[in-house]
C-alpha cells in the first residue's frame, strides 16, 4: 500500500510537469517577446477546453467499457486533469487582462456575447474547482456531484464563446463532437445492458 | 469486443484524431482579393491607412490575402481591421468577433 501510494504520488508529481510545460512555453513566449498577450488567447483557451474534455470523458467511457487498467489510471487523474484545465482557463484570462491593461475596457465589451460567454464558462469552471479537493467532497456531499456538473456548463459556453471570436464553429464543434460520441454510446449500451438482464430474469 | 463497440471505438480514434490533427484554423476567412503578393502596398503604407483611421496599433500581419490589422480604436476598443493590401481599403472590421464595419459591396 505505502508503495504504492508514493508511486502515485511520483506518477503524479510527472503529470503535473508534463501539465504545466505549455504555460512555461506561454510564459517564455510572452516574457521574451516572441508573442503578444493576444496571441497566447488561442493555446492558452484551446488547452483549457481539451484538459476539460479530457475530464469529462473518462466517465462515460467507464461505463461504456467497464473499469480496465487504462481507464482506471485516467479516472485516478480525473481531478488533475480539471484542475489543470482551470488553469489554463486562469492563465487564458491573465493573457486577457494584460492584453486590455485596463479595467474600463474589459467592462466596456463584457456585453459582447463572445466575451460574457467566456466570463461565465470561467465562473463555472471556478466553481468547479474550489470543490476539488477531498475536504469538500467530504464536507459537501451529494452537492457535491451538483457542483462538479458545472463543468458541462462551463465546456458548452467556453465552446460558443470561441466559435464567436472565431466567426467559425468548426474548431469548437470538433471539441464537442467526442463528447457526443461517448454519451450517445453510454446510451446505447446502458440500453442494451437493461434489455439484457431483462432476458436473464424475465 | 461486440461489433457496436468496435464501430464506436473507430469512431472515437478518427474524431480524436481529426481534434489533434486539427491546426489553429485562421479566424473566419475573410477573402480580400489581393492578388499576387508582388502588388502589394508595403506594411509600412497599411500602418499609415490604420494610423489615419485614428488607431492605436497593436500589430499588422498578413492574413490569406488581406493585410490584418489588431488595434485599439479612440474608445479603446479592441478591433481586428481587413485591409485591401493593395488599394488599402478598409474592408471589414471585428470587434471580438462582431462585424462593426464593412464597406458597401464587400462580400468576401
Amino acid at each position: 500500500m505505502g508503495a504504492g501510494v508514493t508511486g502515485m504520488a511520483a506518477w503524479r508529481i510527472v503529470l503535473w510537469i508534463v501539465l504545466s510545460i505549455p504555460a512555461g512555453l506561454m510564459i517564455r513566449a510572452l516574457a521574451s517577446g516572441e508573442a503578444l498577450a493576444m496571441d497566447l488567447y488561442h493555446p492558452s483557451g484551446e488547452l483549457a477546453l481539451r484538459l476539460m474534455l479530457l475530464a469529462m470523458l473518462v466517465g462515460p467511457l467507464i461505463d461504456i467499457f467497464r473499469p480496465n487498467r487504462f481507464l482506471r489510471g485516467w479516472l485516478a487523474v480525473r481531478r488533475n486533469l480539471g484542475v489543470a484545465a482551470f488553469g489554463y482557463a486562469l492563465l487564458h484570462l491573465a493573457f486577457y487582462v494584460l492584453d486590455m491593461r485596463a479595467l474600463a475596457a474589459m467592462l466596456d465589451e463584457l456585453s459582447l456575447p463572445s466575451i460574457w460567454t467566456g466570463w461565465l464558462s470561467f465562473v463555472a469552471m471556478l466553481a468547479a474547482a474550489s470543490v476539488s479537493n477531498d475536504w469538500a467532497m467530504r464536507r459537501l456531499g451529494r452537492r457535491w456531484k451538483r457542483i462538479q456538473q458545472a463543468v458541462y456548463a462551463a465546456f458548452v459556453l467556453a465552446a460558443i464563446h470561441w466559435w464567436l471570436l472565431d466567426r467559425n464553429p468548426v474548431p469548437a464543434l470538433i471539441h464537442l463532437a467526442p463528447l457526443l460520441v461517448v454519451w450517445t454510446a453510454r446510451l446505447t449500451v446502458n440500453g442494451r445492458r437493461k434489455l439484457n438482464t431483462k432476458d436473464v430474469h424475465p | 469486443m461486440n461489433k457496436r463497440l468496435k464501430t464506436f471505438i473507430t469512431i472515437l480514434a478518427g474524431v480524436t484524431g481529426i481534434s489533434v490533427a486539427q491546426p489553429a484554423l485562421a479566424d473566419g476567412d475573410v477573402v480580400c482579393g489581393g492578388g499576387p503578393r508582388e502588388n502589394w502596398s508595403s506594411l509600412r503604407e497599411v500602418r499609415r491607412a490604420a494610423w489615419l483611421e485614428r488607431w492605436e496599433i497593436i500589430d499588422v500581419r498578413i492574413e490569406g490575402d488581406c493585410y490584418e490589422v489588431y488595434a485599439r480604436t479612440e474608445q479603446g476598443h479592441a478591433i481586428e481591421a481587413f485591409f485591401h493590401p493593395v488599394t488599402l481599403e478598409k474592408l471589414v472590421v471585428f470587434r471580438r468577433g462582431r462585424e462593426i464595419f464593412r464597406r458597401q459591396g464587400f462580400t468576401g
